[in-house]
């Protein structure tokens, strides 16, 4: 393959040079070409893409050949409209004239002052030249070209002459039109050659770029039937359905389009565009390599080669070819040239990623000089000091990283590593001592750093904590930094710290009163500002509200507000309180009275909506959060859909799922999917223009971003509802039809609302555009197999978020569901092995044991599904060796949940799920299972019970166990939560 | 005169006392003396901005702990349009005082109305009960003093006045520092307030 052949490398690059110069000539000969064009090199080939596109079709013979001279007399005078194209495929399959698609497309990456010889010039001098106008004054749509080389040729085909005829237009101005024109002269030639495939196509793509999808498709499709070998309609096949984002497909017209004509440059192109959009390595390193050998002389296709063996993991290769591009430049480009300091940094990221670091800094140093990235350099530069354990040299190189910013943690984190030679999280207590005397002198060198400040905190403990937290606290409390608490909170991991911060602060709290100063006497003159008091308020409430302390909490905010009542910050704190101590409709209006506050702020606008939508007001929060959308949108929500706003869909979709309305739910999630899949398109752009570019290392890493982008919080979420609610459906069929009843009493409530008020036409014309279809999302109720739809959702987070437990419990209950027994055990394997403890499990576990026994007792005719007794007895031999190992069988299965209840001692969601396992074992064990439950009132506890906890402890008492100690469990809740609307009546559910 | 109706009363109830504070200086200088009832605190920004739309909300809050007496939206709706003469004071970048003023036409001069020259009132003056004492008053009528008697400011200004509850000594003290004076006395000026009798004060500038 590629390794090794450097050598030929260097002799096909010596050849490429003589070929050059002699073109050269040749140019020089026949055209006279101004020398600005020819030195217009080939990589700023789409530089201007967006300006020009051409389309030729071929027509009647409408041209005299007078003519023709008398316009090429012309290019004379206007030399920059003048382009030479070459015609390459000018006669296929003998005597039917081509559309001149490829050399057209070619061209219209560029904008027409920018079309020289070289473009489509290839070695064949005998190939005829055509000389084209584009474009004689403003307005100039359609172009007769002469064809050159040495009189312009008509083509003669079925006793009409033929001669070419270019569409080419300024896109900005003139597209539609120009797609129009476009149309005219494929539907002309049509006329007298219905069945010519190649025109049908043309006629196809012009429809799609007119909007007209289905028509489009229709032409395409014909044409391909009466040319099936023709290049040009499986392009144009491959180009309609790239452009319907349906990159597999187009890949395939691709392959059969490279069939026909092997080395079109232009395929050749898209082809590996959309075998990297698509991640198909292989493919793609096959593409790039045969690009290069076609293009050898440009940039693009060398770093293309070299970022697909990247892709490959084939480093030694990919650094190979970059490499020998790099020995082959003539002249070493000038210092500061940004796209060869990318490259080299680039070529220096394969080495990294490659593993030797040795190589990676040797070549680091030696590149020093062409680099413009000075930060990234060191920061490299320092890296692999670390990774080759030369640390004092690292120190050092830290250490002049932190003076370029002195506000960046992974310098601090590098430093410590190499000062003390291990991991900054595996520091003994010793070394910490020595981080705080390290810590200390940067403090003095850099005081302006807040994170320096910051950094003691971390390492110190107990009384040498005390006296750091003691001062970090006071000055922000002097200062006002709101996000006090936010930086303090990563410290509560150790429960020491936490104590020690609330005592301080409470100290502080009791001084400032008496005092006016954080300590008991005050010293000096000075006495603390009024604000001080104020912040520590603050951040008592938000210690106490972290703690789930509500009403200590609310004292705190209370005294706050009533200082200084004009803060949006204490507003918000107080709602925030209230709705984790489960008062949703107070929190809203405590939000709403924080809006009121500040009308220019977006961040508390859109906290608002959000409290509103938890208390289940849509209408309200779609009100809010339509203050602040683009005032043109149809309406609010198209505004935040156009802007992929998803916090909004989430929180929204969630709160049509909580109100039952699954349709509209459902709706709410598949838009966050299709946001994803929008980004993931979005990418498509970036493969050429990375390229051009060379933002190399940037694309890299979105292109790693991309692969992994389905397993952002927000997919998680909107998937994880999705498939709760396609579960739901499933298990549930009859909400489908109780939805579609509400929804068509609902329609024709609207519609006699819309009756009466009458609306003028125009109005609604601009209006049904922006219409859906579907606003209810009554289709997505509708679905055939709900499962189905499920599993669309699942299988991202299977492939993307398989470590997170949720993923592998979703997956259980979707497999038993399918009844694919085996898949289900393999998620609780996985699931077992993230948290073998997860209360969740252990029912699901049960569950399942329990039906895999109840499937071995059945008669094989009487299971469902049917399947050949033999393939059961193949499961249950699965089922045998492998359940063991996450439910050992020497306990009967009460024991097993009985030890499992002892491991978990005083968890709220293991009692509920031993009390659940019970009632499976046994559904008439009800008593025991609700006197389980009630154990919970002891304050063993009390570590676990939240909110949430508790009302599904209540309910599952209430609903499921019909027990009479749901009342008196309800009321030990109502002591606990004394502002939860649940537990007093006052709201049916809570979030 | 033109008595203000009485629910744009005029409210300075809210005055903080000056006597150890003099002049504008305290604000950022730092030699000032040490007296026992007054220490300078160790963070000490005072800021003023402008009253606008959006924080309009502030200013209601402000008013109802400040004032006992509920504004009417035209109040809100003039405090908008007066410019300068509307402030919020920011104290630390919180917002803790604010003062409003209204432009009045002269009246009942021999002339009949004079367009070249007008009355400046002050609807409200007040600082947080917690930032008293820090300068932020002065500041807010330093304010509106050096706009009124500003040589570009048309119509000019010849008088600010304003209206004291008879029993508020500490804003009594407060203007007067500031060359204002009693001129006459209103019975039955507040509604639902005691006592309800309100002093007028003015100063010729």
């Amino acid at each position: 393959m590629f390794s090794g052949a450097s050598d030929s490398w260097k002799k096909t690059k010596k050849n490429i040079t003589q070929k050059e110069n002699r073109k050269n000539v040749v140019q020089k000969k026949k055209t006279r070409i101004t020398k600005k064009d020819k030195a217009l090199d080939n990589d700023k080939f789409e530089e201007k893409a967006d300006e020009a596109d051409f389309f030729c079709t071929a027509i009647p013979n409408p041209v005299r050949r007078q003519y023709c001279h008398g316009m090429q007399t012309r290019t004379w005078t206007r030399p920059d409209r003048t382009v030479r194209v070459h015609v390459r495929d000018f006669f296929m399959s003998g005597t039917i004239c081509k559309l001149l698609l490829e050399p057209v497309n070619e061209l219209s990456k560029k904008s027409p002052k920018h079309w020289n010889d070289n473009d489509l010039m290839n070695d064949n001098d005998l190939m005829p030249i055509i000389k084209l106008l584009a474009g004689m004054g403003e307005e100039t749509t359609m172009m007769e070209l002469a064809l050159g080389s040495p009189h312009p040729q008509l083509v003669n085909f079925a006793n009409t002459t033929y001669a070419w005829v270019f569409n080419g237009h300024d896109r900005k101005h003139y597209e539609f039109k120009q797609y129009k024109k476009g149309l005219k002269a494929a539907e002309q030639i049509l006329k007298k050659y219905p069945e010519h495939g190649e025109t049908l196509a043309m006629k196809g793509l012009f429809l799609n770029h007119m909007e007209r999808k289905e028509e489009a498709h229709e032409f395409v499709r014909k044409g391909l039937r009466f040319d099936l070998t023709s290049h040009i309609c499986w392009h144009v096949f491959g180009l309609l359905h790239r452009s319907d984002k349906n990159y597999g497909e187009a890949l395939k017209c691709y392959t059969q389009a490279l069939k026909y004509d092997k080395d079109n440059l232009q395929i050749l192109q898209d082809y590996s565009l959309l075998q990297i959009q698509m991640r198909n390595y292989e493919a793609f390193n096959e593409s790039r390599l045969r690009l290069l050998k076609l293009r050898y002389n440009n940039q693009r296709y060398w770093i293309g080669l070299a970022i697909s063996y990247h892709l490959l993991e084939n480093y030694e290769s990919a650094e190979k070819v970059l490499k020998a591009y790099e020995d082959t430049l003539k002249e070493k480009p000038g210092p500061m040239n940004f796209e060869n300091s990318e490259m080299l940094l680039y070529h220096n990221l394969i080495i990294e990623e490659s593993g030797n670091f040795e190589k990676a800094l040797e070549h680091l140093e030696f590149i020093k000089e062409d680099i413009c990235d000075i930060r990234s350099w060191k920061e490299k530069r320092a890296l692999f000091l670390l990774k080759l354990k030369r640390y004092p040299e690292a120190e050092e190189a830290y250490r002049d990283l932190i003076s370029v910013n002195p506000d960046c943690y992974n310098y601090y984190d590098g430093l410590l590593s190499s000062a003390f030679m291990i991991s900054s999280n595996e520091l003994s207590s010793e070394q910490r001592e020595q981080v705080l005397d390290i810590c200390q002198e940067l403090a003095a060198k850099y005081q302006r750093s807040n994170l320096i400040k910051r950094l003691p905190l971390q390492y110190a403990v107990d009384e040498r904590f005390k006296l750091e937290v003691d001062k970090y606290m006071q000055e922000a409390l002097r200062k006002g930094v709101p996000s006090l608490f936010v930086n303090l909170k990563k410290l509560y991991v150790d429960p020491v710290k936490e104590i020690i911060v609330e005592k301080l602060v409470e100290e502080y709290l009791q001084n400032l009163k008496t005092n006016k100063s954080f300590t008991k006497s005050s010293i000096g003159d000075e006495i603390e500002p009024p604000t001080a008091f104020l912040w520590a308020l603050y951040l008592l409430a938000q210690h106490y509200d972290n703690k789930r302390d509500t009403m200590k909490a609310l004292k705190f905010i209370d005294e706050a507000i009533e200082h200084t009542p004009t803060l949006v910050e204490l507003y918000m704190t107080k709602g925030r309180i209230l709705k984790h101590g489960g008062d949703l409709s107070k929190a809203m209006k405590v939000m709403d009275e924080a809006r009121e506050l500040d009308l220019q702020d977006r961040f508390i606008n859109s906290k608002c909506t959000k409290y509103m939508l938890r208390n289940d007001q849509p209408k309200e929060a779609i009100k809010t959060i339509g203050l602040f959308t683009r005032g043109d949108a149809p309406d609010p929500l198209t505004d935040l859909m156009d802007m992929q706003c998803m916090w909004y869909a989430l929180e929204e979709g969630e709160c049509y799922r909580r109100q039952n309305n699954y349709g509209k739910a459902l709706k709410r999630f598949h838009q966050i999917e299709k946001h994803f899949a929008d980004i993931t398109d979005d990418q498509f752009d970036f493969h050429t223009y990375c390229l051009r570019k060379v933002t190399l290392r940037a694309y890299l890493s979105m292109l790693r971003l991309e692969d992994q982008l389905r397993s952002h919080s927000y997919y998680f979420r909107a998937a994880q509802n999705a498939i709760e609610i396609y579960l739901y459906i499933n298990d549930n069929p009859k909400i489908v039809d109780e939805a579609a009843k509400k929804a068509k009493s609902k329609a024709k409530k609207a519609a006699l609302k819309e009756a009466k008020n009458v609306t003028p036409a125009k109005e609604d014309h601009s209006k049904k555009k922006a219409q859906d279809d579907d606003p209810e999302g009554e289709k997505l109720l509708k679905v055939e197999d709900p499962l189905d739809e499920a599993f669309k959702f699942l299988q991202p987070l299977q492939t993307l978020a398989s470590q997170r437990i949720e993923t592998q419990l979703l997956g259980f209950e979707y497999y038993i569901r399918k009844k694919k027994y085996l898949l289900a055990l393999k998620a609780l394997k996985r699931a077992y092995n993230i948290d073998k403890e997860n209360p969740i499990l252990h029912v699901n576990i049960i569950q399942f044991k329990l039906k895999v026994s109840m499937l071995e007792k059945e008669n094989s005719d009487q299971r469902d599904p049917t399947r050949n007794p033999t393939e059961y007895q193949a499961i249950f031999k699965v089922v045998d060796t492998e359940l063991p190992t996450i439910l050992p069988y020497e306990n009967s299965l009460q024991a097993y949940n009985e030890e499992f209840l002892a491991r978990n001692k005083g968890s709220l969601p293991h009692l509920l799920a031993c009390s659940n396992v019970l009632l499976q074992l046994n559904p008439e064990s009800k008593q025991e299972a609700a006197n389980i439950l009630m154990n919970s009132v002891e304050d063993e506890f009390l570590n676990t019970r939240s909110l949430k906890n508790c009302v599904s402890v209540y309910e599952q008492l209430r609903d499921k166990l019909n027990s009479s100690k749901a009342e008196e469990f309800k009321n030990k809740c109502k002591e606990w939560f004394s502002i939860s609307t649940y537990f007093h009546d006052l709201k049916k559910s809570v979030g | 005169m033109g008595a203000p109706t009485k629910e744009t009363a005029a409210e300075n109830v809210a005055i903080e006392n000056c006597e150890t504070n003099k002049g504008s200086d305290m604000v950022t200088s730092k030699t000032i003396k040490s007296n026992k009832t007054l220490k300078r605190t160790t963070v000490h920004r005072i800021a003023l901005g402008e009253i606008t739309p959006n924080n309009l909300g502030q200013l209601k809050k402000l008013n109802t702990v400040l004032f006992p007496v509920q504004y009417s939206e035209k109040f809100y709706k003039d405090v908008l349009e007066v410019g300068e003469f509307a402030r919020f004071a920011y104290f630390n970048d919180c917002c803790v005082g604010a003062v409003c003023c209204r432009k009045e036409p002269l009246k009942e001069t021999n002339q009949g109305i004079n367009s070249d020259q007008a009355k400046l009132y002050i609807m409200t003056l007040g600082v947080l009960a917690p930032y008293r004492n820090l300068g932020i008053g002065t500041k807010l009528l330093e304010h509106i003093l050096q706009h009124a008697t500003s040589t570009t400011q048309h119509p000019k200004f010849v008088e600010i006045y304003l209206h004291v509850q008879t029993s508020n000594e500490e804003a009594l003290n407060f203007y007067k520092k500031y060359d204002f004076e009693v001129v006459a006395t209103v019975e039955g000026y507040y509604k639902k307030i005691s006592p309800s009798d309100a002093y007028v004060l003015s100063r010729k500038l």
